[in-house]
C-alpha cells in the first residue's frame, strides 16, 4: 500500500497542476456548487411546502379514530335455524345498528389514563341540513366537548370571528366554517334551520366563524356543544359516535388502535390508512426531487470527468517522467483523484452555503394565500440531513468522475511517450 | 565488478506487426564506467536503453542490475526500484513544466522519502550549483532554455545517488556548445568512479570518448 508519505507528495503534485489550471478547476468547482445548491434549494422548498401541507392536515385529524360501522350480518337468521341446509338470501340488509359506541365514556376516561396518550375527545358526529331562506346545503355537524376537542385540533387559533366558549352557556347554537357560511350568506349573529336525518328540524343562532385552510371541512363543517347535538339527535348524553385521539409518538398508532379495538369492540383507524394517498404523495414527491437533483450532479459530474480527461491527455509527458523517476500506478492515481475530490469538496461546501442561502431568501418571500391561511412567507425546510445527504452525493459524484480519468492516468505506458 | 548482466535478452514488437527487435543480445558492464550505445536508428538502441532502464518487461532472457533480477518483478517493485538506483536524462529534457528548477530536481528524493525536506532542498541546490544553474533554482521550469533544462535533468537523475544512469540521447536536442558542456559533466561524474552511465547516442565523436561501445546492428550487438 502507499504510505502516507506518497500520498502527501501525490497530494503536493495535485495541488500545483490545480494552481497552474485554476480557471478550469474553479469552472468544475462552481458546477458542482451549482449542482449541490440547486439540490439543497430544491429538498428545502418541496419539502417544506410537504412539510407544511402534512401538518395543517395532520393538525387537523387524530392520530387514532374510534367509531362505529352499519355492518353486513356474516349469517342469516336461517343459518342459525337450519345449519344443515343450503340456504341462500337474496338482499340481505344490513342490520339496524346504532352508530353509537358502546360505553363511551368509560373508555374515553380509560384511553386519557394511558401514558402515550397526548388527548382524547369524544364526539357526535351527524349529516345536517343546513337552511337559510331558500338555500338548503347538505353538511356534518360536529357535537364537541371543547376543551378536549382544542386540545387535540387547536380549535381556538381556527377562529375567525365569534367564540367557542359561549357555545356551552347559550343554547342552540354553532360555530360554522367560514367556507359554509359564505355558500349560505350568513354572519356571526344570524339564526338558521338545522335539518337532521330523522327530519327534525331545529333553529340554532351561529355564535363564530372558523377557518382551517382545508376547503373540506371549512365549507361544510360547524362545531355545536355535545349536548346540543345529543338533543338534535334525540339521543341521551352518553351518546357519542366518535373517539379521536392523539399520541406522544404517532408512529405508536397502529399498535395502540389493535389493542383498543379488541379491549373496546369498536372499529377504527388510524392516521397512516386515513392520509394513504398523502403519504404516498410525500413519497412520490421525494423522489422527484432526489431523482432531479441527481441528475444535476450527474451532469456537474460529467464536467469533472471531462476536465480531468483533457487534464491527463495534456499531462501525459509529466506523467511519464513521474513513472521514469519512480513513481508508482498508484501515486499518479492519487494526483488525480485527489483533484477531484479536491474539486467535490470544496463544490459541495459552497453548493451547500449556497443552497441555504437561496432557501433562506426564499423563506423570508413573503406568500399570501386564500387556502393556506396560516402561511405567511414560504415554508421552506431547513433540516441537516439534506445537507449531510447533498455533501455525500457532491463527493459520491466526484469521486466517480475523478475515479475513471485517474485510472487511465495510472495505466500511462511511460515508454509509448518518452520515446515520442 | 558488474553492476548490469544482460543474458541472452530476445525482444519482439507485436504492433502493428510481430518484429524481432533485439535478438540474443548478451553483455555486461562494469561499474564506474561510461558506455555507450551506438547504433543506426531503427537498430533497437533505445528499446535495449528501456529495457535495462526497468520500464519496459516485456522481454525474454535476464537482465540483472546490481545482481537483482529484473524479469518478473511487480510494477511497484520496479518503480521503487527504479526510484532509488537508476537516473534519467531523456532527449527532450523532461522536466515538469509547472514546477520550479529546484522542485523538479528534488521530486525523486521526495518519493523516495528517505531523507526530510530540508536535506532533500540542500542537496537539490548543491546539485544545480555544481552544474552551475543555481541562479535559476526558483524559476519555473518551463521558463528555461533548452541547454538549461537540461542540466536541470541532469542534476534531477543525480538526486538520489543512483548506480545507473540512463541517457537517451541526452545531447540529441542541444547545439555543440552545450553537448560539450554536457558531456563534460558527464564525464566529471563517472570518473569519480561511483556510479556508472549508459547512454544512447548516434554521435560519434561522443561514443568515442566513452570507456566502452556497444554497438548494435539489426538487433545484435557487434
Amino acid at each position: 500500500m502507499a504510505t502516507l508519505k506518497d500520498v502527501k507528495l501525490s497530494v503536493s503534485i495535485a495541488m500545483v497542476h490545480i494552481r497552474s489550471k485554476l480557471r478550469q478547476t474553479i469552472v468544475a468547482t462552481v458546477g458542482v456548487a451549482f449542482g449541490i445548491a440547486v439540490f439543497i434549494f430544491m429538498v428545502s422548498f418541496i419539502m417544506g411546502t410537504n412539510n407544511y401541507m402534512m401538518d395543517i392536515t395532520f393538525e387537523h385529524s387524530p392520530h387514532l379514530r374510534l367509531y362505529n360501522e352499519p355492518t353486513i350480518a356474516e349469517t342469516t337468521i336461517l343459518d342459525r335455524k337450519y345449519p344443515d341446509w343450503k340456504n341462500e338470501v337474496h338482499n340481505v340488509r344490513p342490520r339496524d345498528v346504532q352508530l353509537n359506541l358502546k360505553d363511551a365514556r368509560q373508555a374515553i376516561q380509560e384511553i386519557s389514563q394511558l401514558q402515550e396518550v397526548d388527548a382524547v375527545a369524544g364526539s357526535v358526529k351527524s349529516q345536517v341540513f343546513y337552511r337559510y331562506g331558500s338555500n338548503a346545503i347538505n353538511g356534518l355537524v360536529n357535537g364537541i366537548d371543547f376543551d378536549n376537542e382544542n386540545r387535540l385540533f387547536n380549535l381556538e387559533e381556527k377562529l375567525v370571528e365569534g367564540s367557542f366558549r359561549e357555545m356551552n352557556t347559550i343554547p342552540n347554537s354553532l360555530v360554522m366554517g367560514e367556507g359554509l357560511a359564505n355558500r349560505l350568506n350568513l354572519s356571526v349573529g344570524d339564526r338558521l334551520n338545522l335539518t337532521t336525518e330523522a327530519g327534525g328540524t331545529f333553529s340554532i343562532v351561529v355564535i363564530g366563524l372558523f377557518k382551517t385552510g382545508l376547503t373540506d371541512i371549512d365549507r361544510q363543517q360547524s362545531y355545536a356543544s355535545l349536548a346540543t347535538v345529543q338533543r338534535f339527535l334525540g339521543v341521551p348524553a352518553s351518546y357519542i359516535t366518535d373517539i379521536q385521539a392523539k399520541l406522544h409518538d404517532m408512529d405508536l398508532a397502529p399498535q395502540m388502535l389493535n389493542k383498543w379495538k379488541k379491549r373496546f369492540g369498536y372499529q377504527g383507524s388510524d392516521w397512516k390508512e386515513d392520509h394513504s394517498t398523502l403519504l404516498e404523495g410525500e413519497a412520490l414527491r421525494s423522489m422527484i426531487v432526489y431523482g432531479v437533483a441527481i441528475t444535476i450532479l450527474l451532469v456537474a459530474g460529467f464536467g469533472i470527468f471531462n476536465i480531468l480527461t483533457m487534464m491527463i491527455y495534456e499531462k501525459m509527458k509529466d506523467i511519464a517522467i513521474l513513472k521514469a523517476m519512480g513513481f508508482s500506478d498508484t501515486d499518479v492515481r492519487y494526483v488525480f483523484l485527489f483533484q477531484a475530490l479536491l474539486i467535490g469538496a470544496f463544490g459541495s461546501v459552497f453548493g451547500l452555503i449556497f443552497g441555504f442561502l437561496i432557501a433562506y431568501a426564499i423563506s423570508t418571500m413573503p406568500f399570501e394565500s386564500d387556502v393556506m391561511v396560516t402561511l405567511d412567507h414560504l415554508p421552506v425546510s431547513f433540516e441537516t440531513v439534506y445537507y449531510i445527504a447533498g455533501f455525500t452525493f457532491g463527493l459520491i459524484t466526484t469521486f466517480l468522475a475523478g475515479y475513471f480519468p485517474s485510472r487511465k492516468a495510472a495505466k500511462v505506458d511511460p515508454i509509448s511517450i518518452l520515446r515520442g | 565488478m558488474n553492476i548490469l548482466e544482460v543474458n541472452n535478452v530476445d525482444k519482439y514488437f507485436l504492433e502493428p506487426s510481430r518484429f524481432h527487435v533485439l535478438k540474443d543480445i548478451t553483455f555486461a558492464i562494469k561499474k564506474g564506467k561510461l558506455v555507450t550505445i551506438t547504433g543506426k536508428s531503427g537498430s533497437g538502441k533505445s528499446t535495449l536503453l528501456y529495457l535495462l532502464s526497468t520500464m519496459d518487461t516485456e522481454f525474454s532472457g535476464s537482465i540483472r542490475v546490481d545482481g537483482e533480477e529484473l524479469k518478473g518483478k511487480s510494477n511497484r517493485w520496479l518503480s521503487n526500484f527504479r526510484n532509488e538506483h537508476i537516473g534519467f536524462v531523456f532527449q527532450f529534457h523532461y522536466l515538469l513544466p509547472e514546477f520550479t528548477s529546484l522542485h523538479n530536481v528534488m521530486l525523486p528524493a521526495l518519493k523516495r522519502g528517505t531523507h526530510d525536506k530540508e536535506s532533500i532542498e540542500e542537496k537539490a541546490y548543491g546539485l544545480l550549483k555544481m552544474l552551475d544553474i543555481e541562479d535559476q533554482a526558483v524559476k519555473r521550469s518551463s521558463l528555461l532554455s533548452g541547454g538549461q533544462q537540461q542540466r536541470v535533468a541532469i542534476a534531477r537523475s543525480l538526486i538520489n545517488d543512483p548506480l545507473l544512469i540512463m541517457c537517451d540521447e541526452p545531447t540529441g536536442n542541444l547545439d555543440s556548445k552545450n553537448t560539450q558542456i554536457a558531456f563534460g559533466i558527464f564525464r566529471e561524474i563517472i570518473d569519480k568512479g561511483e556510479q556508472t552511465m549508459i547512454m544512447v547516442t548516434h554521435d560519434e565523436d561522443l561514443a568515442d570518448r566513452s570507456d566502452e561501445i556497444i554497438h548494435l546492428e539489426d538487433g545484435r550487438v557487434v
